[in-house]
């Protein structure tokens, strides 16, 4: 019944860059509540061990290919968690973003980026042809929209705004048609001027900002000079494990969710923050060589969408932290604090793991079409 | 189900094509992703590396603190408007570890500033060890004048040290109602991780029971801020920006201070409870559990002694016994009794009993307190004289289940409904209840104890003082509120609070009558137990109860019991008979009979009430000559 070859394709290189990840939100962590004066890390520490357990579990027990077929009722769950949002869900900070569990919260916007995968996938793996044009997108443009527009309306333009970028790296893997990439290239940026109207002051505050950070150090440009300010001044080696300044004085804002990085970087210095960075290359190298490696459409595209998912948090993040990007709220993968991306990450995880793992399976036999 | 399951092992493969072409796409992938790590790590190269002496010297230049500005707490007053509690100004000596450099020398320093041994101040810092270098640590609070002095006129060699200024309670009149009041405290880690309190941070100062707890978020007011630029040696460079704190709102109680002070006075040498009610409208003008706490002494700190001796478990001054302390109400219960048994039809005023000082019921045999017995004995001459046999007799005949719904309709055995935290409900046993918890059915015998209000059944104060104040005031009654009226920092009124009627006795008007003129009786008569409460120009009405703490097995003369042996004195009454104006309740623990230690209290503070309403000698007009046939009319 147990293959022993599930064990040989098993990636443990990837399960080690997620264990030493943990490892470094923990150590991390501890220091970022220091830093406020909540006792986040044991939280997290709660969260990553039912992450994990949640993962190893999804690897064993479950055959990603089952995802063909259920995906449509995963979707219809995520569409309505949204809803719920909607009428019942809990506001902090001016965004109706959780619901509230009783023991915790969970926020569905994030586990609707897995989610999207999935479906995207599934619709892509049923709908097989070699090259898509505009027309042949408006389905999966459709499915896309329902939930970014429910995200959009909390308000979390980031997560909206993510939503569109996994959509269109699975895209990239079905292959567009070269007149039609430069169609929505053309459009989006006719679209621009249309979407800044629509903007909030603050989130055009953020935008302006980043064009040229020096506008208004002490407004909205504030958090990411703090930060980068934070960064900069770890040098080589870093202050030391628990003696930021930056963050220990509350110059940082947000040092246990969004600002993890500047932290790490503040303490750890450029040799700490390299590290991690080399870590998060491991554990994408990973994820992008058992999508190559998948000898099926579903599987492929599946483990290529949740990388892609990784890949993208990584980069908006800590692009974010070091003043290259616009300041949007997404998550540092298993380094941020919060349970609803500790449980999206590591089921993302776990499904790239079972897919890399499930691969002899299509070793022998003929196609069946 | 099955069919699908079969086929969805069988996915389509890839073919050759397809497969290169995949795997091209994720190649492509992987280099993007490279490429976007080592524009991260030349970014960070460049920050760091680069330009990282200079963000360096940002972060030891750039301070840009934000200091908060605390708001004013509101005051809390009485009645009339006179200070109970108000604010000073608290100076604390306060030390940045980060900025000190050479603890040892600083701390060979400070000692004789402070006057405390260098063991000492560590003790104050290690407390707080694992926060943060930056954070400021209290070593000293509320320090005085002198110290201040000497240590300002030196902070140039002490670095690190800084005094800061925060709100602090004054009590002008001493410490008024301790217990309703409450006090102030450092905020405790728990309430910070709940963060029960908007913008309280550790080291905050915030109620810790009582009126202050309960009110805290109103008398808090709202933390304002001031933005600073400073320098690396935390020199004011400029003010960048100030949002002005909001001061607290202040809480009018309806206590009446002069009554508040006399009535502490009254009850300084006991152990025990008062409570003093308006009857009309169920406001308290007077709380009491003594023995006190100094609420001031929370404020600097208390050592490990002062923290035992305010847990001692016989005096325990940090409960709030009026509330939260539970009694056997004895005697008292009696008005109770009396009420159920006229209301139920079992006695008329004129039905009478004979009191042999014995009581038979089956083989045991329960006594009155009165060796002699007292006769023949009808309902008025029982509560005069408080004869218990009388009351064995009705206990018997109402049976335990009428009496339980009669003390449950006279408020006992539930909460007051007060609005402060940690009310008793007291308690009202049942048949159910002893079947339930002990497996034994009740015996006829508790019925006889439970009818003089011994036995199970436990009271509060505060309930006795509700209890009197109904029967008092014609039988509504009242959710007891001692509050008057919230108003803003410029006075106007916030909030008012108005009494709130709970319940109606289900007692007949004529019935009430025949035992407040028992009630009368009781104080003035000259057989009363309570005479010791009468007074020579207003009529008193109440009654007095002795709570056995013992069997009677142990119980011989009182003096020479062991204090924890000794009885509780009950009294409550109230005043005017005729038109009630103050209703009392008062509790003395292990002191003897109610009437000759409760009812002394409780005319001191009838005395100082009336004193106070018409302090000149003048005839109130309702004076009345002893006669208790006149207050039928009135009433």
């Amino acid at each position: 019944m147990f293959d022993r070859r599930f064990l040989e394709h098993f990636d443990w290189w990837l399960f080690l860059a997620v264990l030493l990840l943990m490892a470094i939100g923990f150590v991390n962590l501890n220091s970022g509540s220091a830093a406020t004066g909540y006792p986040f890390q044991w939280k997290q520490l709660q969260w990553y061990i039912a992450g994990i357990v949640l993962m190893l579990s999804l690897v064993l027990f479950f055959d990603y290919r089952l995802l063909t077929i259920y995906s449509v009722h995963i979707y219809l769950i995520m569409v309505f968690m949204l809803i719920l949002v909607v009428f019942i869900g809990k506001t902090v900070g001016g965004s109706q973003r959780w619901l509230s569990l009783g023991f915790m919260n969970i926020q569905p916007s994030e586990l609707a980026k897995i989610a999207t995968v999935i479906i995207l996938s599934s619709y892509f793996y049923h709908d097989d042809r070699p090259q898509y044009g505009l027309t042949d997108l408006w389905r999966p443009f459709l499915l896309m929209l329902v939930p970014i527009f429910l995200i959009y309306h909390q308000p979390d333009l980031g997560t909206a705004l993510f939503l569109v970028l996994i959509f269109a790296s699975l895209v990239y893997m079905a292959r567009l048609q070269w007149t039609s990439f430069l169609l929505l290239l053309g459009t989006a940026i006719a679209a621009f001027p249309v979407v800044w109207e629509f903007l909030k002051p603050y989130q055009r505050g953020r935008i302006m900002d980043f064009i040229s950070p020096g506008r208004d150090p002490l407004g909205a440009g504030y958090h990411i000079s703090q930060s980068k300010i934070a960064i900069g001044s770890g040098q080589i080696l870093g202050k030391g494990y628990m003696k930021g300044s930056q963050a220990h004085l509350n110059f940082l804002p947000e040092v246990h969710t969004d600002f993890a990085f500047s932290i790490w970087a503040e303490e750890w210095g450029w040799v700490g923050a390299v590290i991690l960075l080399g870590i998060f290359f491991l554990m994408l190298y990973r994820g992008f060589l058992i999508a190559s490696q998948s000898k099926e459409r579903f599987g492929a595209f599946l483990a290529f969408g949740v990388t892609a998912m990784l890949f993208w948090q990584v980069v908006i993040n800590i692009g974010m932290v070091m003043g290259l990007m616009p300041v949007v709220g997404i998550p540092l993968p298993l380094v941020s604090y919060g349970g609803s991306s500790v449980f999206t990450t590591l089921i993302g995880v776990g499904l790239l793991l079972n897919v890399g793992s499930r691969r002899f399976m299509f070793q022998k036999g003929p196609r069946p079409r | 189900m099955k069919f699908k399951v079969k086929t969805i092992w069988r996915v389509k493969r890839f073919d050759q094509l397809d497969q290169e072409a995949n795997k091209w796409r994720c190649d492509v992938a992987i280099l993007i992703m490279f490429l976007c790590i080592v524009t991260f790590c030349a970014r960070l190269w460049h920050l760091q590396i680069v330009q990282g002496e200079h963000f360096r010297e940002q972060s030891e230049r750039n301070r840009i603190r934000s200091v908060r500005l605390q708001p004013p707490r509101g005051k809390i007053l009485d009645r009339t408007g006179r200070l109970l509690a108000g604010v000073k100004p608290c100076f604390n000596v306060c030390l940045v570890r980060e900025d000190v450099g050479d603890m040892e020398a600083l701390l060979a320093k400070l000692s004789p500033l402070l006057g405390e041994t260098e063991a000492e101040i560590r003790t104050h810092l290690g407390s707080e060890h694992k926060g943060p270098k930056y954070a400021p640590i209290v070593i000293k609070r509320g320090a005085d004048w002198e110290t201040l002095s000497r240590i300002e006129s030196r902070l140039f060699s002490l670095p690190g040290v800084f005094i800061e200024v925060t709100p602090a309670r004054k009590y002008p009149y001493g410490s008024i109602a301790p217990h309703l009041l409450g006090y102030l405290g450092e905020i405790s880690r728990e309430d910070i991780v709940k963060k029960r309190y908007t913008g309280a941070r550790s080291g905050d100062m915030v109620g810790k029971c009582g009126v202050e707890e309960r009110f805290e978020n109103d008398l808090a007011g709202i933390k304002g801020q001031r933005r600073l630029e400073v320098d690396a040696g935390g020199r004011l460079i400029r003010v960048i920006d100030e949002k002005p704190p909001v001061p607290g709102k202040d809480l009018y109680l309806s206590i009446d201070l002069d009554l508040q002070q006399a009535s502490e006075e009254a009850m300084k040498e006991y152990v025990g409870a008062l409570v003093a009610m308006d009857p009309q409208t169920g406001r308290i003008l007077a709380l009491v559990s003594s023995p006190a706490f100094d609420p001031e002494a929370f404020a600097t700190g208390i050592n490990n002694e002062e923290w035992k001796a305010l847990n001692d478990p016989v005096s325990r001054p940090l409960q709030n016994k009026t509330l939260q302390a539970r009694y056997a109400p004895a005697s008292t219960f009696k008005i109770v009794m009396a009420a159920a048994a006229l209301q139920e039809g079992i006695v008329t005023k004129n039905t009478s009993f004979k009191c042999t000082s014995q009581f038979r019921l089956g083989r045991s045999f329960f006594r009155c307190w009165d060796w002699r017995g007292h006769g023949q004995t009808n309902l008025y001459k029982a509560m005069v004289e408080s004869c218990d046999i009388y009351f064995y007799q009705v206990g018997l005949m109402l049976g335990i289940e009428k009496i339980e719904k009669y003390a449950n309709a006279f408020g006992l055995g539930s909460k007051t409904g007060i609005d402060l935290p940690n009310e008793s409900r007291g308690f009202i046993a049942t048949p159910d209840w002893k079947l339930g918890r002990y497996q034994e059915p009740w015996q006829e015998g508790e019925t006889l104890i439970t009818a003089i209000g011994q036995g199970f059944t436990l009271v509060t104060p505060l309930q006795m003082a509700c209890l009197t104040s109904a029967v008092a005031n014609g039988g509504t009654l009242y959710c007891p509120v001692y509050l008057e009226k919230m108003t803003g920092p410029d006075g106007h009124i916030v909030k008012s609070f108005e009494s709130i009627p709970k319940d109606k006795l289900p007692i007949s008007k004529s019935n009430l009558r025949i035992i407040r003129k028992a009630l009368v009786g009781a104080v003035n008569d000259k057989k009363a137990t309570g005479k010791q409460c009468k007074m020579p120009d207003i009529l008193v009405a109440g009654k007095t109860g002795t709570a056995q703490v013992v069997g009677q097995a142990k119980r011989r003369q009182d003096q020479k019991l062991d204090w924890k042996y000794r009885d509780h004195a009950w009294f409550v009454a109230y005043a005017p008979a005729e038109k009630p104006e103050l209703a009392v309740a008062v509790l003395c623990e292990h002191t003897g009979h109610g009437g000759s230690v409760a009812a002394p209290v409780a005319r001191k503070v009838f005395e100082t009430w009336f004193q106070i309403q018409s302090p000149l000698p003048v005839l109130r007009p309702h004076k009345t000559a002893f006669n208790v046939n006149n207050i039928d009319d009135h009433v």
